[in-house]
Parts: structure tokens; sequence; C-alpha cells
């Protein structure tokens, strides 16, 4: 998937540059959260459950700062990405056991047109693999200055 | 109760959905090491539902691949298809599991 086109998938108001968050679980619901209060899902507990069933079959903490908790979910009707910065970094079982700066929700429906989830994943993956990226993102302050980031320019 | 079960219908579906993309997951680089806990938990969250219910899940599932699908502005997300603006109402208060008229799976209001 081509940067600018992932850079569709994120909304202002999923947008948040501090993360108040020092544990695990509470990073997952502070996110959820932000879906949560512009009513892009309609119940809480059952993603929340989702996201917890997806950490159970591996953490979402691909190492180097960054996790991506993600998964499909019948409470949704979108696509959508929220991001979360945490400037002192929180203990994510990460794989490299290394506390996780950088997260990166994906929230899908069980099917969806163009079949853009997995798609999205790899991008991000793509994206935050690399280390100037990933700089870059630790000092984002604002949304637009997120998105130039996500897309490249 | 159906009200329940209705959620619980959505999680499992949401289970049921995680493991059929384990593979894409793990090729985009992901761990998927809980493989066999995320299994036991589908098992345990199948055994707490209703067996016709479940029955009727997995009927669907075998035959439309998601048997819950959200419903939006009063489309249904399995088929585009409007539904009736007369079960919209109810449908919202998640007392009865509906389904839709054109493709057959149970509905999940989602507004």
């Amino acid at each position: 998937m081509h940067r600018s086109e992932l850079a569709k998938y994120f909304k202002d108001n999923l947008f948040v540059a501090s993360l108040q968050a020092a544990k695990k679980e509470v990073a997952i619901a502070e996110l959820l959260d932000t879906f949560v209060r512009e009513k892009y899902i309609r119940n809480r507990d059952i993603v929340l459950e989702m996201l917890h069933q997806r950490e159970t079959l591996g953490s979402t903490g691909i190492g180097k700062g960054v996790a991506i908790p993600h998964g499909r979910t019948t409470a949704a009707a979108d696509v959508l990405i929220a991001f979360g910065k945490s400037d002192q970094g929180i203990d994510f079982d990460a794989i490299d056991g290394k506390p996780v700066h950088l997260f990166f929700m994906v929230i899908a429906p069980p099917n969806e047109e163009g079949n853009v989830y997995l798609p999205i994943l790899g991008s991000l993956v793509t994206i935050l693999n690399e280390k100037a990226n990933r700089d870059k993102l630790m000092k984002v302050e604002t949304f637009q200055d997120f998105i130039a980031i996500i897309t490249g320019e | 109760m159906i009200k329940k079960d209705l959620e619980l219908l959505v999680s499992l579906q949401d289970i049921d959905l995680m493991i059929e993309e384990v593979g894409d997951v793990e090729k985009l680089g992901f761990s998927v090491t809980g493989y066999t806990e995320l299994k036991k938990a589908r098992e345990e969250l199948s055994a707490s539902i209703s067996k016709p219910l479940l029955f009727r899940y997995e009927r669907l599932r075998g035959k439309l691949k998601r048997a819950i699908v959200p419903v939006k502005n009063d489309i249904c997300l399995g088929c585009f298809l409007r539904q009736p603006t007369s079960i919209g109402v109810k449908g919202r208060e998640d007392e009865q599991i509906f389904t839709c008229e054109n493709c057959g799976r149970m509905l999940y209001w989602l507004d």
C-alpha cells in the first residue's frame, strides 16, 4: 500500500501525542477509548476483549519501541488507526523486551472494501522498520507533522 | 439473556477472524506463539453459548464465511442491503437476534 493511501486511515481525533498510561493494559484501553469517544465502535468491552485475545496470541510489541495492537471486530464498521506516543515508554512484553514508545492501534471490521487491513499492517511494519521514521515519530507533536512522516513528505 | 448471547457470538467471531489470519500476520513479522492458548479461549467461549445458537453460527460461518455482520445506517455490511426501519429499532435494543432478509447473516447494529 502506498504511504499516501495509508495516511487516509488516520484521524486527528485518534492522535494522542502524549499517552498517560504506564502499563500495557492501560495503554491498550487508552488508545481504544479514542475510538469509543468518537463513536467509531459500539461496544468497548467486546473490542477490549478482542485486543486482549490478540495479545494472548502473541505480543503486538514488534520491537524497537513499536507496538501495533490490531484486530478485526464485528463491533466496527470501518478500518481506522489510532496513534499514541509515550515518552517514558511502556513495558508491552515486546519481542525484544524493550519498552514501547510508539503505538499504532488498527481496528477493522469483519470484511472491508478493498481488503485493506493486512496491507495496512504490512505498510506500518515497513515504515516502522526504518530507524529514521521511528526517530521522527518520537519527536512528533502535531497531527499535521505526523501525517507528513507517514506519507514520507 | 439474548443480549448476552449476541455479545458472545460477536466475541466468538472476533476470535475466529483472528485465527483465520494467523498465518498472514505471522508473515508480516508478528508473534503468534500463543496459538494454542487462543484456540483454548475459543473453546471456552463457544462452550458458554447455547448449543442451538452455536449450531446456527457454525452453519452460517461454513456457508457464508461471516455469520454475524455489523449494520450501519440500516445497511447490512455483509451484503449491503438496506434493512427495514422497523427491525432497526428493535435490533438496536439487542433483545432479539435478527437476520438479514437477503443474505441470511445475523445482524449486529452499530449505531
